[in-house]
């Protein structure tokens, strides 16, 4: 919690505090909250109570300052009075308390979101507060990344500030042989991993030092609980026994327990664990002594007694050493983050989504109280006698005051009840709201619940205590002399300004789901440079069967054979492999520069890196503007690329880049055509500078496989599959995708934007018109005395309508001309999931402003109509 | 003697015997939430189990810090800690005949 927040919340609860006492307990609190403050920065709080934490309790403090002089039978009193009251009017009861539990709800299942993302990180791990990530960076070129694995080594040896440090790298592994084969997520460990995060095996041992010998030599795994009982059904015997990954036989050494599902939240959860030693070298370097490939993730667990800064501190001498200990580290940096799970990016990322979805949720819930605080000003109006009765039977305006707000606190304590319920089903959605696939758990625990009641109370006290107050400032006197027939200028004031607020709140959530809206269909129509209808895209990972390895013409082979087993699949108009597919997946730079400029230092470019079968370009349909493209490999011995428009305008501005040249060790590339831009990343960021190459002269291990139907692309997906299998039924085709519906999904945030707030959109509209009805209809009820005589004296019905339209439609321009700054402001926080479209695009809030304030007169139509059919001779007799 | 303490008024009034506290730090010596520990505190002092103080305004400035406030164990308090101390330990002692009446 950030300073502000924590202060503000303090000072906000102090008003529950009776007034003669209030300046005393602000200053005990602020006092004690700001030196609790003081100690975290310092970093010697470790008995200390979290910030936000701590400054929870204020309120059941509070509460208890308030609530002392109250007298047991006083409250059962007032509880059974309010009981009474709300069972008088069971429809008010209902629709408040659904309304308010929407609201509460709603909030509460953005705060599971962030509790399960953001505070409570990764499941199964002891201390995980005492972890650090620790992060590879570059003086000129800052970044987090990974480890080589001598210098992991050596961060572990020359840093006593942590009492270990290990770390893992992600892995493809395949469990089986033939028709039984399964792809499985998992990760090399280091053989500190399990020990330094403090998990206990369910059954057999965890991986450790005597897994960590020799590289090659330990053929040992560690399931998932998840693997375990889902592929062996949990069987204990399993323990001890050789299963089948990739070519070599493993043995399961032990099974992780049921919560632990690695510690990188933002990936599916692993299935195995094996040792880091099990690793093999996919290129030129070797993998444990090299010190320029960068594999390993790295973390620490503090040693007791050493704080986060100390440990920052500590790691100066540790970069020392590591720029001493190759050329590579020339000025390479060790940074570090608190706590596992998340990196600073993801972190950040994270926190935006949540604290645009908490800002939702919050708008809607100010709505509902807003809404709800309306109904009981409106049957506060009814109840001014009731209230001027008990006045002058001796009720101190304290008492009654307690009495209304023990009401609402009554009700809002039935809504959250009812919004367990609802924050229950919201659960299931949550996870789609993450733009990535996580392994962290969003179930709400007892932090979603005390946070949900906290929230309830709030939201009670909200809409309780301000009408309960105009109420009771009710002038006796006047009430019982005027036979309860006004409400008071101040309530009516009031009244209307809920109702603006509540319009303008909903004109904001109405033009924020109208741009989305437009932002889905924008990517829907999206031409990312290639044709994505009718394309299926799967992924084949060579390396993950074992058998591949380092024979690249054994590779070479696959790939032939499979190119021609699809081109031969009957309805395939042309088939194509290449090394990443666009939006989906695989993707790879690499570091090219025009030979004419190879020897300048800065003349390189990192330009997106597709190794492509000369079928490629028609299978995408991307056009070819110069030049030519790849022939087949025997027609191709000479090294060719092909570049796209945008590298050809980066080295060669202005001039032909065909028979140019790029820079390739000893020898050069010449570039044979140039092809239109393909946004190779996603359709979000530009294209960028990208050089293709002949399939046959850098195959990869990774393959994209392009297929290009005539008909539906689902009519092609099994037999893709199956002429994979038949060219080697041991690789598995993974995430095959009809390519259109893989690019819209892509931006999934945008998607589920637009689901949640057009719900809240039409919630707050729905709930704002209610509001807006509701205040008409009860003016138009109060003043029928006034329309009787209006009527009597010669008014005609359409001047009758007019009069009360005219302050309805007052009210909602005031709405709608305050609404459209909160559009603005909801357009501005929605900017990053927006897609081609602006912030505070003029068509949509127009269109927004203008469909609300139809919606406003038509509400305000209903009532004004019955207005004029009063009867005067009825309204009158009834005085 | 009105009704006996109970655990959480102990461990309250056990955080400060050794003479004045304030509320944070109970909250840290004990590992009570911070909405459980002042509400406590109040219902102490108004059974005069307790006295609270304000620290002198220049003294918190010396010291560079907002002033606190200090809790002080009152002779009753003192006596209904020893109280509950005695209760404790013996309905520990029943509870394991290992233990005889050592309790921190």
């Amino acid at each position: 919690m950030t300073p502000i927040p924590g202060r503000v919340a303090l000072r906000l609860l102090s008003l529950l505090v009776p007034r003669d006492r209030r300046e005393e307990w602000l200053e005990e609190w602020i006092g004690e909250w700001t030196s609790l403050r003081e100690l975290r920065r310092e970093g010697g709080a470790g008995d200390y109570p979290g910030e936000a934490w701590f400054v929870v309790g204020a309120l059941p403090h509070a509460l208890w300052i308030r609530t002392e002089g109250w007298t047991m039978d006083g409250v059962a009193q007032d509880l059974k009075y309010a009981w009474r009251v709300l069972r008088r009017s069971p429809a008010f009861t209902v629709v408040a308390a659904l309304t308010l539990a929407l609201g509460i709800g709603a909030n509460a299942s953005m705060f599971s979101l962030v509790n399960g993302l953001l505070l409570r990180g990764p499941s199964g791990i002891r201390d995980g507060d005492r972890l650090v990530q620790i992060a590879r960076s570059y003086d000129q070129a800052p970044r987090w990344d990974n480890w080589s694995w001598p210098a992991s080594k050596l961060i572990g040896e020359a840093s006593p500030v942590f009492s270990g440090v290990a770390g893992f790298s992600a892995g493809s592994f395949l469990l089986g042989r033939g028709e039984d084969v399964e792809a499985l997520r998992g990760e090399y460990v280091s053989a500190r991993y399990f020990q330094l995060l403090g998990v206990t095996p369910a059954a057999g041992r965890l991986l450790d030092e005597r897994d960590e010998v020799a590289p090659g030599s330990h053929p040992v795994v560690v399931l998932s609980h998840g693997l375990w009982t889902r592929r062996f059904g949990g069987d204990p015997r399993v323990v001890g026994s050789t299963i089948p990954i990739g070519s070599e036989p493993y043995e399961v050494v032990g099974v992780a327990p049921v919560d632990f599902l690695g510690i990188d939240a933002v990936n599916a959860p692993p299935d195995v664990w094996v040792p880091a030693y099990q690793r093999t070298s996919s290129g030129r370097l070797p993998l444990f002594e090299s010190w320029g490939s960068s594999w390993f993730y790295l973390f620490g667990r503090l040693q007791d007694g050493v704080s986060f800064d100390a440990a920052v501190a500590a790691m100066d001498p540790v970069t020392t050493r590591l720029r001493s200990a190759a050329p590579e580290n020339e000025d390479i940096r060790v940074l570090l983050a608190p706590g596992v799970g998340l990196s600073p990016q993801e972190r950040a990322q994270g926190k935006q989504v949540t604290v645009l979805l908490s800002g939702i949720a919050l708008l809607v819930l100010l709505l509902t109280c807003a809404n709800v605080g309306n109904l009981f000003l409106a049957r506060a109006t009814d109840r001014v006698s009731e209230v001027g009765v008990r006045q002058a039977l001796g009720a101190g305006r304290n008492r009654l005051v307690r009495q209304l707000v023990t009401e609402s606190l009554a009700l809002a304590l039935m809504a959250t009840v009812l919004a367990v319920r609802v924050v229950m089903m919201g659960g299931a959605l949550l996870p789609t709201l993450i733009p990535w696939q996580i392994s962290v758990s969003l179930a709400p625990d007892a932090r979603v619940f005390t946070f949900m009641a906290a929230v309830g109370l709030v939201a009670g006290l909200l809409f309780g205590v301000v009408p309960s107050w105009a109420i009771a400032r009710g002038d006796v006197a006047r009430v019982l002399r005027e036979g309860g027939t006004t409400g008071g200028r101040s309530r009516t004031r009031l009244r209307d300004a809920l109702v603006v607020g509540q319009l303008a709140l909903s004109l904001g959530l109405v033009s924020g789901a109208g741009l989305l809206g437009r932002s889905v269909l924008n990517a829907r129509s999206a031409s990312p440079g290639f044709n994505p209808d009718q394309v299926l895209v799967g992924f084949v990972n060579l390396r993950a069967t074992g058998r591949y390895g380092s024979v690249e013409g054994d590779m070479e082979g696959f790939q032939t054979r499979l190119v021609s087993a699809l081109e031969a699949l009957p309805g395939v108009e042309a088939a194509a492999l290449a090394g990443q597919a666009p939006i989906l997946g695989g993707h790879a730079r690499s570091t090219v520069v025009p030979l004419e400029r190879a020897n300048e230092p800065d003349a390189g470019f990192e330009a997106e890196y597709t190794p492509v079968t000369p079928g490629y370009f028609a299978a995408l349909q991307i056009p070819v503007l110069r030049g030519r493209t790849f022939r087949a490999p025997a027609e191709e011995p000479e090294p060719v690329v092909v570049v796209n428009q945008a590298l050809a305008d980066l080295f060669w501005p202005g001039e032909d880049a065909v028979g140019k040249e790029l820079a390739q060790g000893e020898g050069s590339l010449r570039v044979v055509g140039v092809v239109a831009d393909v946004q190779m990343r996603s359709l979000r960021a530009p294209a960028n500078p990208g050089v293709y190459y002949p399939y046959h002269q850098a195959p990869p291990w990774y393959l994209a496989i392009h297929v290009r139907t005539a008909g539906p692309t689902r009519d092609a997906m099994s037999a893709v599959r199956r002429a994979v299998s038949d060219v080697d039924p041991e690789v598995p085709v993974t995430g095959l995708v009809d390519l259109r519906e893989g690019t819209a999904r892509s931006l999934t945030e945008t998607r589920t934007f637009v689901m949640v707030v057009s719900t809240f959109a039409s919630l707050a509209l729905i709930l704002s018109l209610i509001g807006l009805y509701g205040l008409v209809s009860h003016g138009v009820a109060r003043r029928a005395r006034e329309m009787g005589i209006r009527m009597a004296l010669g008014a005609g019905r359409g001047a009758l309508v007019r009069l009360v339209l005219h302050r309805a439609v007052g009210l909602a321009l005031v709405g709608v001309v305050a609404g459209v700054l909160v559009a603005v402001g909801v357009g501005r926080a929605l900017r990053g999931v927006l897609f081609g479209i602006g912030p505070s695009d003029p068509l949509v809030l127009g269109a927004a402003a203008v469909a609300l304030t139809a919606a406003a007169v038509g509400a305000a139509w209903v009532p004004a109509r019955r207005a004029s059919r009063v009867d005067a001779m009825v309204s009158l007799r009834e005085e | 003697m009105p009704r006996a303490l109970g655990i959480t008024s102990l461990q309250i009034l056990a955080a400060i015997r050794d003479g004045v506290s304030y509320g944070l730090d109970i909250v840290a010596r004990t590992g009570l939430p911070s909405g459980t520990v002042y509400p406590t505190l109040g219902r102490l002092k108004k059974s005069g189990l307790l006295t609270s103080r304000w620290e002198d305004q220049r003294h918190a400035e010396r010291e560079g810090r907002p002033r606190r406030r200090y809790y002080e164990l009152s002779g009753e308090g003192a006596r209904a800690l020893a109280e509950g101390r005695a209760r404790a330990a013996s309905a520990l002692a029943s509870l394991d005949p290992d233990v005889t009446g050592q309790v921190g």
